[in-house]
């Protein structure tokens, strides 16, 4: 097993952790310990999830790490190998895809290409009748208008632009009333403009219709902008299950910090200990550089200890007077709004951001509260 | 969100189309074993076992048969390869029925890569008025009935052939290719070097032009670029090609029926002149080898393609050039002075021998035109007696039969085709399984037709048997099912996957999602192979002439052979009779659909 794997045992309050609006909302979708493997590998382990009613909820990691096999797995298109898939407390684990009550949405849009745009958004109305018993036609041109399509029911999908295409298909998707939306990289073939744009109208119609969402993405900045919860993914299995800001700003584990955002991971000794109530103090040493890092809660570190800390780029300044240090500016990538500099300290790479240009060498801090301490190391 | 009870109706339904892609793989399943699969089991089961008892006798009987196996029958009978070897480089080696059958095959592949290739090149790198019309026609051959082209060919070849003619008049001549080997693989090469080209067209324009022009880029010659960038990705195609031709050339039969004459009779005339002697064990014997034999090639090939297919798919193709040379110097004008000579070959192989059927069945032998031929036709209709074979009852049961194999084979096509685009354990077992009738001769089929299921199924105390016209209908849906799938399937194996699922999480069931999203999309490829079944089963001639014998049931291919025994006029009239027929049907499927993609 790998050492992560005591990270997660550790982990169910986390699972919890919901945002504040869903705490009391009914859970519309649960994995209860759903494995999937391929002949040779395993794409999904174990996992256990729950996402409540109305949420919209991203499972985000590199390519991969199973969330796209979860996805599938919610959908019915793969079964699992092992566990239960819930909606609303019913097992659906053998149920055909066709029976559960889901729209889909695929990065490649996957419209009918022999069908009108019409015709692809009315498809899931020959199962199943609109809801509001209102007529398909009207259902149609509803849904059209949601998705800021209004009249282009004749149209064939061919004669869209790519972020046209994607609104028929979450159009179609989401016709027949479905209560679980699984959207699949819905925007990774669109230009990165395109893709702002389109999030924001998701994140607004999902808002709109209130209806549960899970969303996979690679990109951690667009699961950070339109979820209420984020699973961060790896090897099969969440990492880390919290809203984006505490998936930002207090990642569980090396990896999430890694992979959400830019970030500094440093691998310290521990020193000295001072447990206050609230939160502790620690002095820390990288190298024989020393570091005063404050810690959120109890801890259970002592002397001797070694652990990991991350601190993010926008949290060192050359006004601070605590953690200081002195690095070479070994790049400098003008962004616009601020530069991206890299300091070049004790070998390592240091990512900070300005706005001034900087070169040579520079001396840099941070405050003990910018720093979050992820993993204490218990080896 | 909309829950509504459905009715019972409706469950009903459901509950059908649920099941329907499973009962259609059960109902093919069922006739490809009681159509094919029993059939020639039955053959098999008769090779090997004599008087109730099991045993190898025949087999090794026909392995030790100089007649057969030539110089090769002395190693099975024990003798010293190494001495066998030695007089096989002698000059007075003896090959056998089967050593020749191999030799013509070999002979027959070589010939149609030399004219396959050039007609590739053509196709795929340069660009002219007709190119996509020709490469659509390098379809033909393959669809028209071999015996009409034996007869096409006897037309041009023949003694008073049309060759004879036109060198007559050059004051040349006459020339006798007639019943000799060279006359066979001219024939063959007419069949397959299309095929070849086909092949070969489709793996060179998938060459992405970004690939040669790195290799151009980092110092590689033109030379250079097309040895180890294109090439390589052309050997697959080239080798597929090659291995199709062999198969098809060692299973031969018309052809070498009608142009080869007893002295050039291979293993297949030899098969089906023993079942004209009754002699069952040993024609399914020798079926057996020669189906051991094909089998292994297409083994061998299969493997190979295995490790070796490149696919570049997507590709930015090469940009194809003027067949006019842009300068006049020697590199561009090499090329298409060669291509120009070949065009000539091109036109004697491919066009000469159908021009010559419609020339000789309008050609009187003293010079000028006549409709003797034609009117021949027509008195045999009229005043033709019962036994005899007149021509309406020929062109009504070719069409009937072709009807009825078309909608047994379309549906089994289509079902096969879904069964083996799917990805699934087993898939590649389903595949060969549903098109080994591709490497089994039509002879091995007709006779376990006839042996087996028109003789009788022993059902508990019942006999069931078949009619030679179900017989006929099912030998050709065998025929022509793997052709439906070669059309069909990259139509479903191009359909994106997400488009299936998205039919399903809309509510679709899986056969409804089939229905309405999958079919739809595959249609061209469907109706091409309606067209090709159809055109399969009219020129159908291996399994019929066995099955057919004295019956009514005979077909035009069957009725072409039986004139061809008397005048050559006659046949040729019946050869155009059949042309006509094929294309007219051809061509109204055709127009129902698009354009196709696939074999």
């Amino acid at each position: 097993m790998r050492a992560l794997g005591s990270e997660r045992t550790r982990t169910p309050a986390e699972l919890e952790a919901v945002d504040d609006e869903f705490v009391d909302a009914p859970v519309a979708l649960s994995l209860e310990g759903v494995s999937k493997q391929y002949a040779e590998t395993t794409a999904v382990d174990d996992v256990n999830l729950r996402v409540r009613e109305g949420e919209f909820f991203t499972l985000v990691g590199p390519s991969g790490c199973g969330k796209t096999t979860t996805l599938r797995l919610i959908a019915g298109f793969e079964a699992p190998t092992m566990g239960t898939v819930r909606f609303g407390g019913n097992d659906v684990t053998g149920v055909s895809p066709e029976d559960r009550d889901i729209g889909v949405v695929f990065q490649n849009y996957a419209l009918f290409p022999h069908m009108t745009v019409g015709e692809n958004v009315a498809y899931g109305l020959n199962f199943a009748d609109p809801p509001g018993g209102i007529s398909s036609d009207q259902r149609v041109a509803d849904l059209l208008e949601l998705v800021d399509l209004e009249g282009m029911e004749s149209r064939d999908p061919d004669q869209l632009s790519g972020g046209q295409q994607q609104r028929v298909a979450i159009a179609r998707a989401l016709a027949p009333g479905p209560d679980i939306l699984l959207l699949d990289e819905p925007m990774s073939a669109l230009d990165a403009q395109l893709r702002e744009r389109l999030r924001v109208q998701v994140k607004h119609i999902q808002r709109e219709l209130g209806i549960t969402t899970v969303y996979v993405t690679h990109d951690q900045e667009e699961a950070l902008a339109i979820s209420d919860r984020v699973a961060v993914m790896r090897d099969g299995a969440p990492e880390q299950v919290a809203p984006p800001q505490t998936i930002y700003r207090q990642p569980a584990t090396r990896f999430v910090a890694d992979f959400i955002g830019d970030n500094n991971v440093f691998d310290a000794d521990v020193e000295r200990v001072d447990r206050g109530d609230g939160t502790s103090r620690a002095r820390v040493h990288v190298g024989d550089q020393p570091f005063d890092l404050e810690i959120e809660g109890g801890t259970s570190l002592e002397p001797g200890d070694t652990l990991t800390f991350c601190v993010r780029p926008e949290h060192f300044s050359r006004e601070a007077t605590t953690n200081t240090f002195t690095g070479t500016v070994e790049s400098a990538e003008f962004l616009g709004e601020t530069t991206r500099v890299t300091l070049e300290w004790q070998g390592r790479s240091i990512r900070l951001r300005t706005t001034d240009p900087l070169s040579g060498d520079v001396t840099v801090g941070f405050e003990p509260d910018g720093a979050h301490v992820v993993d204490s190391s218990r080896e | 969100m909309t829950e509504t009870e459905p009715t019972t109706g409706r469950r009903v339904r459901d509950s059908l189309e649920r099941r329907a892609l499973a009962l259609g793989a059960l109902g093919t399943t069922v006739l490809l074993v009681l159509m094919f699969y029993y059939p020639v089991a039955t053959v098999f089961v008769e090779s090997v076992v004599v008087e109730g008892a099991v045993t190898l006798a025949i087999f090794l009987d026909l392995l030790r048969d100089p007649f057969y196996f030539g110089d090769l029958a002395r190693v099975f009978a024990g003798e010293s390869p190494v001495m066998v070897a030695q007089d096989f480089f002698s000059s007075d080696r003896k090959l056998g029925i089967v050593g020749f059958t191999t030799y013509q095959a070999i002979l027959s592949m070589l010939l149609s890569l030399a004219l396959g290739l050039p007609m590739a090149y053509l196709l795929a790198r340069y660009e002219f008025r007709g190119r996509r019309t020709i490469r659509s026609l390098t379809i033909l051959p393959f669809v028209l009935p071999s015996i009409m082209v034996a007869v096409g060919f006897v037309a041009t070849f023949g003694q008073t052939g049309t060759l004879n003619g036109v060198l007559g008049l050059l004051g040349l001549g006459p020339v006798s290719l007639m019943f000799s080997l060279e006359a066979i693989l001219i024939a063959h090469a007419f069949y397959n070097a299309p095929l070849v080209a086909r092949v070969t067209t489709a793996a060179w324009e998938s060459v992405d032009a970004s690939a040669i022009e790195t290799a151009r880029s980092l110092g590689a010659s033109p030379f250079r670029a097309f040895r180890d960038v294109v090439a390589p990705q052309l050997y697959p195609a080239v080798l597929m090609g090659g291995a199709l031709t062999f198969v098809f050339t060692f299973g031969t039969f018309p052809i070498v029926l009608a142009l080869g004459g007893i002295q050039l009779a291979t293993v297949e005339v030899f098969v089906y002149q023993l079942i004209q002697d009754l002699n069952y064990a040993e024609a399914a014997a020798l079926a057996i080898v020669e189906l051991v034999i094909s089998l292994g090639v297409l083994y061998a090939y299969l493997r190979y393609e295995a490790k070796h297919t490149v696919r570049s798919r997507g590709a930015r193709p090469l940009p194809r050039k003027s067949l006019r040379p842009p300068t006049f110097s020697a590199r561009e004008l090499t090329p298409r002075v060669g291509l120009a000579i070949y065009g000539v070959i091109a036109l004697f192989v491919f066009v000469a021998p159908i021009l010559s059927l419609l020339y000789r069945s309008v050609a009187a032998p003293t010079g000028g035109f006549t409709t003797a031929h034609y009117q021949f036709l027509i008195d045999r209709q009229t005043t033709g007696t019962a036994y005899q074979v007149r021509p309406w009852p020929a062109i009504r049961n070719s069409l009937f039969f072709a009807a009825a194999a078309l909608a047994v084979s379309l549906p089994m096509g289509v079902v096969i085709s879904v069964l083996t685009t799917r990805r699934y354990r087993g898939r590649k077992l389903i595949d060969v399984v549903a098109m080994a009738p591709l490497a089994v001769s039509g002879i091995i089929v007709g006779i376990g037709l006839l042996r087996g299921p028109v003789f009788g199924f022993e059902l508990g105390s019942y006999r069931l048997t078949i009619t030679g016209a179900l017989a006929i209908i099912a030998a050709h849906a065998v025929a022509c099912y793997p052709f439906v799938v070669r059309t069909v399937a990259p139509g479903f194996e191009a359909i994106d996957r997400s488009l299936l699922e998205s039919a399903r999480a809309l509510g679709a069931s899986r056969t409804r999602a089939l229905i309405d999203i999958e079919l739809p999309l595959v249609w061209p490829g469907v109706v091409a192979g309606a067209a090709f079944a159809l055109a399969i089963s009219m020129g159908e001639f291996s399994s019929t002439v066995i099955l057919a014998t004295g019956t009514n049931e005979y077909t035009m291919p069957v009725a072409i052979e039986r004139f061809i025994g008397r005048r050559l006029g006659p046949a040729t009239a019946m050869g155009v009779v059949l042309l006509v027929v094929t294309s007219i049907s051809f061509v109204i499927i055709d127009r129902l659909g698009g354009e196709s993609f696939g074999l």
